[in-house]
């Protein structure tokens, strides 16, 4: 187990040795900013896939740009914004509220609201009150002596 | 009533999500990269793939329609779609081309080459046939980044006022121009 969590160690140093040897950044905050944004940014050439991840030319080409704004002091949103003027909202991973899109918001909402609409009316149903005339009474007497009646024959 | 109507639900459901995939099958998931769409074609100053000194620059496209077509000898498809664009350029479409440089690997480029270059694209334009009035070399893509292009070919319709009216993605065929660039090219004349 010890030997495993050690190797496991130099493993994850490597990595994140590897990743600092190529990009290098004058702060943390800046770090911290490119790693958010790769991984927010969609890949417009393998769409399922973010920019960090991604080996398209393309992902490549968005990284050194995410770098360079993020570098110039630019927000995160001013990162975001410069992208989807270019490539449209398609390559950010966390769509706004459009006509187009406000669908995925309210759908969930409504299934939620339709289904409780329904168990509160299903419930209502079944616990009606239940009316009890002079007229029942009769008909029920007239039932338990037909029954008595014909037990005994 | 109430009860036929819960018997049916599970049909519809079914019915729904049987039209939500089937127009899936047939929706192309490269048709809604448009960022640059109705915007002026953007800033650069690049120069020109075959002729030392020579400069390019949005400004100097100004003046008549045209088609910028993103395209690189690396590009097997762009290969494919150079006999069409020939085809339309004898039929008086203007055709500019933007190269678009690209390695096979993407993190293990080798240094460019200039000559190299210039003699694989005499050779792939010469057997496939020559659309393009000039071209103008993107080496570090910085249009390309600019007109929201993730890869090759792409091609845009520009009007005479330097304005963005198509943008697209994928090899240009009869069908696509009957479908798509000849309703707009009709009206622009």
């Amino acid at each position: 187990m010890r030997i495993f969590l050690l190797s496991l160690s130099f493993f994850i140093s490597m990595a994140v040795s590897a990743e600092q040897d190529r990009y290098q950044f004058d702060n943390n905050d800046q770090a911290v900013r490119f790693e958010e944004l790769t991984k927010e940014l969609r890949c417009p050439k393998c769409q399922n896939q973010n920019i960090a991840d991604s080996d398209a030319v393309v992902a490549k080409d968005l990284r050194d740009k995410v770098l360079v704004l993020v570098k110039e002091g630019k927000t995160k949103d001013e990162v975001i914004d410069y992208m989807i003027d270019r490539y449209g909202y398609f390559v950010h991973y966390d769509p706004p509220v459009t006509p187009a899109t406000l669908v995925l918001w309210v759908l969930p909402v409504l299934i939620v609201i339709i289904g409780f609409g329904f168990i509160v009316i299903r419930q209502r149903k079944a616990s009606v009150k239940q009316t009890w005339s002079s007229n029942d009474e009769a008909l029920l007497a007239k039932l338990i002596a037909d029954n008595k009646r014909q037990e005994q024959s | 009533m109430n009860r036929k109507l819960l018997a049916i639900a599970p049909l519809l459901v079914f019915a729904f999500v049987c039209v939500f995939l089937y127009q899936g099958l047939f929706a192309n998931p490269r048709e809604i990269q448009t960022g640059r769409l109705g915007q002026d074609m953007p800033a650069f100053n690049l120069p020109d793939l075959m002729q030392d000194g020579k400069r390019w620059t949005n400004e100097s496209l100004k003046g008549e329609v045209y088609l910028l077509n993103v395209w690189g000898t690396w590009c097997p498809t762009c290969l494919v779609e150079l006999g069409y664009l020939t085809k339309l350029r004898e039929q008086g479409v203007k055709i500019i081309g933007l190269y678009y440089v690209q390695g096979y690997d993407a993190d293990f480029d080798g240094p460019f080459d200039m000559q190299a270059l210039r003699t694989d694209v005499t050779d792939m334009l010469g057997r496939a046939g020559d659309p393009y009035q000039f071209n103008i070399l993107d080496l570090h893509r910085t249009l390309s980044l600019d007109l929201g292009v993730s890869g090759a070919p792409e091609t845009f319709l520009v009007d005479k006022n330097g304005k963005i009216l198509l943008h697209h993605t994928g090899d240009i065929n009869p069908r696509v121009w009957r479908a798509k660039f000849a309703p707009v090219m009709q009206e622009l004349n």
